[in-house]
């Protein structure tokens, strides 16, 4: 019965009806196709990979050509990388750099680079190293000991902080591409309205803001005291690292051999956090910014405060992007009463690859990234923050970023996250600490510091066996 | 006949999971030297409190989403099962979430859920943007909102299993209930519903399998947070394993949650599965 | 039918319901940056283009449509070439342990994608296939098979033994009982295998991220992911983008919706 019945039900269509669909699909298969391919030619951005390094005039190599593949993100102005590569390849027509893009986000980037140097892929030569990630690369041998090549007399040129954060145990594993740091920007329209001048500490900056709220009620009512990123991720580490570090309390020991998350400063710090800036100037929303929405709440206007890093002074200030062209001033974090303004020392470092087959000619692309004349380039181009010190009275780079000339000591004071092989899981537990502590207005601090304390003390006593 | 059909599940399902499980024995640290450990990372598991957490997320994910899943798959079903103009359109129209690329639907929907520009805050509060809510803020809405993203992408999957079992209910079933007076939902309940118990099952299965590994909706939408309440396993498992770099634990975590859904699943293959198999002896 | 309002109140829901949320991507689409952020949110975009042209031109969005189409395709074609045959077996010939193969694939459709993710990589790297459309493929096929194999299977069951009888007597050995008997008829099932392993491949995300770096060869939901730079949220391309890459899969449900459902309908979940 139920196979007659079935037999029945495949019949009961026509066959007409039945090829019907599968000709027409046919038929837009090929539609589509034609017009990928003829569309590919078109453009003729090499959708095959090989016509853009074929077809350039190539002048007669001395030795054969090398093609160095560097991992990197997708940059925010492809423009002036791409300008950068191309100038490399006419200076060294020796040397082809082919890049490979993995997602930009600190997280994702680190779980497929860190994919192929386990598995010691030989494929890759040099890549871009977040500064959290110096430590691990080293201790695990991935990314080569960069003495040889790169001298202490060169080093001495770059800001302090950005060369230690490319060393692990007296070697320098990593070349600063640029430097980063948290700071404050303000609405300076805001504030000499009200007659402020740039809080210096957190308290003076909740009660400005307070002060602003209240005056700026009725013409805007979305207006809120600070944005930052309190998100669950990495980003929420470094913020909070700037309470903590400015209340002059720390993540780990200064021994490093502990965590000290229970200290009072420290939970005192986390506190201030969830009452007075996510419940009352940040509102709850911040716990779902990273940095591209607590940018948008800025530059639409609608906060007083922002925490960022340095390249939201080129999108702050861009009115294709920004309501707040003109009204945007930029100064170091305030800090507690009795601590010291602290900026999260953020940036990216070129490594390379122990498996590289071509580490020479790797570390000639990266002192050609890192001199004084790309540094500029990017700085005047995409806002990146120079890791060379001399940059920083540079006339064309001032011009381009004002901004640089009294943030230096924010860059040059800029506090480290915790240094260890161990980072990406001490990381992960302080996001879940903070995230639950500012997410569960009812938990007990002190409780949930303890709790991760333990655990993070679990994982530093493992290394001290190494 | 089904030699290479088995030839690639063995070498690129079977063997990397046997290869997973071995990995599962050794230990993370000290150094890249791996040492054997037994069962020792399970046991590991069993304490973890993190994972507790993320599983009991996982559980409370699964049984949700899937409800809701076949709930309004079976009403789209039922919708697109009756005759009217233009029922080819809206066939389409409600597979239309299923073909968009999981990770492009949850970019969607955390764009619709924003606090300042989404279009959700947007239709229930219009104008007033002070009542805009953060809905990925609030650790409960939050949790909420990957189920509804996750509803709105699958339900059509579920729909179109329900409905091909509809389909092959014979008209003539419901003739002797109309002669008899059954109302509409005496015939949904009573005919209905009995005969559409396989196709039902069947999308259970599926979904079930797919809502325990969901993964990229939390890593698009919320990396787990607030505060770990929408941690899911396998998100955890993920950061565990591809972030810290403890491949042991990690694929612990992943060896385990497989097996946690291959007990679940028997129940579903005793039912489903081998029905399917006795039937071609009868 | 005699609940005409319920019906179309259910129309008009699962419609509103499935079409809405990417309805406002849409609008989103074809907005100029500005507004896309605009706090409260505009309905009605300005009809800028800027969008289409980025996401077309400046990230070359057809590139990775073409890559997808190559990976999906062939995903498609080879599972089916493979599943075919395996689906037959299963449900027609009297082979020990079936009921523990078809158990087996289903649990081999269980594996979280992680716990072989590592795996497979090494092995793929052993064989050259890192950044290479085949690399990706081979790993698709594996894991849309369980799938195809389980639809197939149940197709192949509802069909009536008696024609293939008839062409064993004709002489016909069991490959050409196969694939000239058993496939013209199976074409529904084949056909719902093949979108529900066109649509994996074609969504895929995890796999195509880890095996595919060389942005020559990566496939959309990967090149749209990487739309986002590092601060910037590019809403607008990832709307523009979503649009152009839903539309060719929007055009295939709506020609084969039908082949779908009676693909479904005639295997799949008999009782």
């Amino acid at each position: 019965m139920k196979g007659l019945h079935a037999a029945s039900s495949i019949a009961t269509p026509s066959p007409l009806s039945r090829y019907s669909p599968w000709a027409a699909g046919l038929f837009i298969a090929a539609l589509l196709f034609n017009v990928l391919f003829a569309h590919g030619q078109e453009v003729g951005t090499a959708p095959f990979g090989f016509a853009q390094g074929g077809l350039g005039p190539s002048p007669i190599p001395v030795s054969p050509r090398i093609t160095l593949h560097s991992v990197t993100w997708k940059a925010d102005h492809p423009r002036a990388w791409d300008e950068a590569i191309q100038r490399f390849e006419q200076i060294h027509p020796h040397i082809r750099i082919k890049r490979e893009i993995a997602p930009h986000s600190s997280t994702a980037y680190h779980a497929l680079l860190t994919q192929k140097l386990r598995n010691r892929d030989a494929s890759f030569d040099l890549f871009l190293m977040d500064v959290i990630w110096t430590a691990e690369f080293a201790a695990a041998e991935w990314a080569l000991p960069l003495d040889d090549y790169f001298s202490p007399n060169e080093r001495e040129k770059f800001l302090p902080a950005t060369i230690s954060s490319g060393m692990y145990r007296r070697h320098i594993y990593g070349a600063p591409s640029r430097i980063d740091g948290g700071m404050l920007y303000y609405r300076k329209d805001l504030l000499e309205k009200y007659g402020f001048s740039p809080p210096s500490t957190w308290h003076e900056l909740a009660r400005q803001a307070q002060a602003i709220l209240e005056g700026e009620r009725t013409t805007n009512p979305l207006l809120r005291g600070y944005s930052g990123q309190f998100k669950q991720y990495e980003g929420l580490v470094c913020d909070m690292l700037e309470f903590v570090g400015s209340h002059n309390g720390s993540f780990l020991t200064d021994d490093g051999r502990h965590s000290n998350l229970t200290a009072p400063e420290s939970l005192q710090a986390v506190q201030f956090v969830r009452e007075q800036i996510i419940q009352r100037l940040a509102t709850p929303a911040a716990l779902t910014y990273q940095e591209p929405e607590s940018l948008a709440v800025f530059v639409q206007g609608n906060a007083v405060f922002h925490r960022n890093w340095p390249y939201a002074w080129g999108l702050a200030n861009d009115p294709e992007y920004s309501k707040i062209v003109g009204k945007v001033d930029v100064t170091t974090l305030p800090r507690f009463a009795q601590g010291r303004s602290t900026s999260a020392l953020g940036g990216w470092l070129y490594g390379i690859s122990a498996y590289s087959q071509h580490p020479d000619e790797a570390w000639v692309f990266i002192e050609f990234m890192t001199s004084p004349e790309m540094q500029k380039h990017f700085a005047v181009r995409a806002s990146l923050a120079p890791s060379r010190l001399a940059l920083y009275a540079d006339p064309e780079v001032l011009h381009a970023n004002p901004q640089y000339k009294d943030l230096l000591p924010v860059f040059q004071a800029a506090r480290p996250r915790p240094r260890t092989p161990l980072y990406p899981i001490v990381s992960h537990i302080l996001q879940r600490y903070f995230s639950r502590v500012l997410a569960f207005p009812g938990t007990d601090i002190k409780e949930e510091a303890q709790e991760a304390d333990l655990k993070i003390n679990r994982f530093l006593a493992l290394l001290r066996d190494l | 006949m089904a030699f290479p059909a088995l030839t690639f599940v063995a070498v690129f399902s079977l063997y990397p999971a046997m290869d997973s499980f071995l990995l599962s024995l050794y230990s993370d640290f000290p150094g890249p030297e791996r040492s054997f450990v037994g069962f020792g990372h399970y046991a590991e598991l069993l304490q973890d409190p993190v994972a507790h957490q993320a599983f009991i997320v996982t559980l409370g994910f699964v049984l949700l989403s899937t409800t809701l899943e076949l709930l309004m798959g079976t009403g789209i079903a039922l919708v697109v099962h009756e005759r009217f103009k233009g029922r080819g359109w809206v066939r389409a129209a409600v597979l239309i979430p299923w073909a968009i690329p999981t990770v492009v639907a949850s970019q969607m929907w955390r764009f619709l859920l924003n606090d300042q520009y989404g279009a959700i805050n947007a239709i229930l509060f219009g104008d007033r943007v002070d009542a805009y809510v953060p809905w990925l803020a609030d650790p409960w809405m939050a949790f909420g909102a990957i189920i509804l993203a996750d509803v709105w992408k699958t339900s059509s999957f579920a729909g179109l299993l329900v409905l091909a079992g509809l389909q092959v209910i014979p008209e003539e079933t419901y003739d002797a209930a109309r002669v008899d007076g059954a109302t509409a939902w005496q015939r949904f309940r009573h005919i209905t519903l009995p005969l559409l118990k396989p196709a039902l099952l069947t999308a259970l299965l599926f979904r079930t399998i797919d809502a325990f590994r969901v993964f990229d909706l939390v890593f698009v939408m919320t990396q787990g947070g607030p505060g770990d309440a929408t941690q899911v396993i396998q998100f955890y498992g993920y950061k565990t394993l591809f972030t810290e770099g403890r491949v042991g634990y990690g694929t612990t975590i992943s060896v385990t949650v497989f097996v946690a859904m291959a007990i679940l699943s028997l129940f579903y293959v005793r039912t489903v599965g081998s029905k399917l198999l006795q039937r071609e002896s009868a | 039918m005699t609940h005409r309002p319920v019906l179309l109140g259910g129309i008009f829901l699962a419609v509103l319901g499935s079409l809405c949320p990417f309805l406002w991507f849409i609008l989103t689409s074809f907005k100029s940056q500005i507004l896309v952020e605009a706090i409260p949110p505009t309905w009605w975009p300005d009809g800028s283009l800027v969008f289409y042209a980025s996401a077309l031109f400046e990230h070359r969005l057809l590139h990775y449509v073409r890559n997808s189409v190559i990976v999906a395709g062939s995903t498609t074609v080879i599972a089916l070439v493979v599943a075919t045959p395996a689906a037959y077996a299963l449900a027609r010939l009297r082979l020990p342990g079936k009921t523990w193969v078809l158990g087996g694939l289903l649990c081999v459709a269980m594996f979280p994608p992680i716990v072989i993710a590592g795996p497979v990589w090494q092995i793929l790297e052993r064989l050259g296939g890192l950044n290479t459309h085949w690399g990706l493929v081979l790993p698709y096929v594996s894991l849309t098979l369980p799938l195809a194999v389980w639809i197939l299977t149940t197709f192949f069951h509802e069909l009536p033994v008696e024609l293939e009888e008839a062409a064993r007597i004709d002489g016909c050995t069991t490959w050409q009982a196969l694939y000239k008997i058993m496939l013209p008829l199976a074409t529904p099932g084949l056909f719902t295998a093949a979108i529900l392993t066109f649509i994996y491949a074609w969504n895929e995300f995890f796999f195509a991220l880890l095996i595919l770096t060389d942005p020559e060869r990566q496939t959309l939901p990967v090149g749209i992911a990487l739309f986002q730079g590092e601060f910037i949220m590019p809403w607008g391309e990832i709307a523009a983008a979503s649009v152009i890459a839903t539309l060719p899969l929007i055009i295939l449900v709506l020609l084969f919706q039908r082949g779908i459902i009676n693909g479904l309908s005639a295997g799949a979940v008999k009782g």
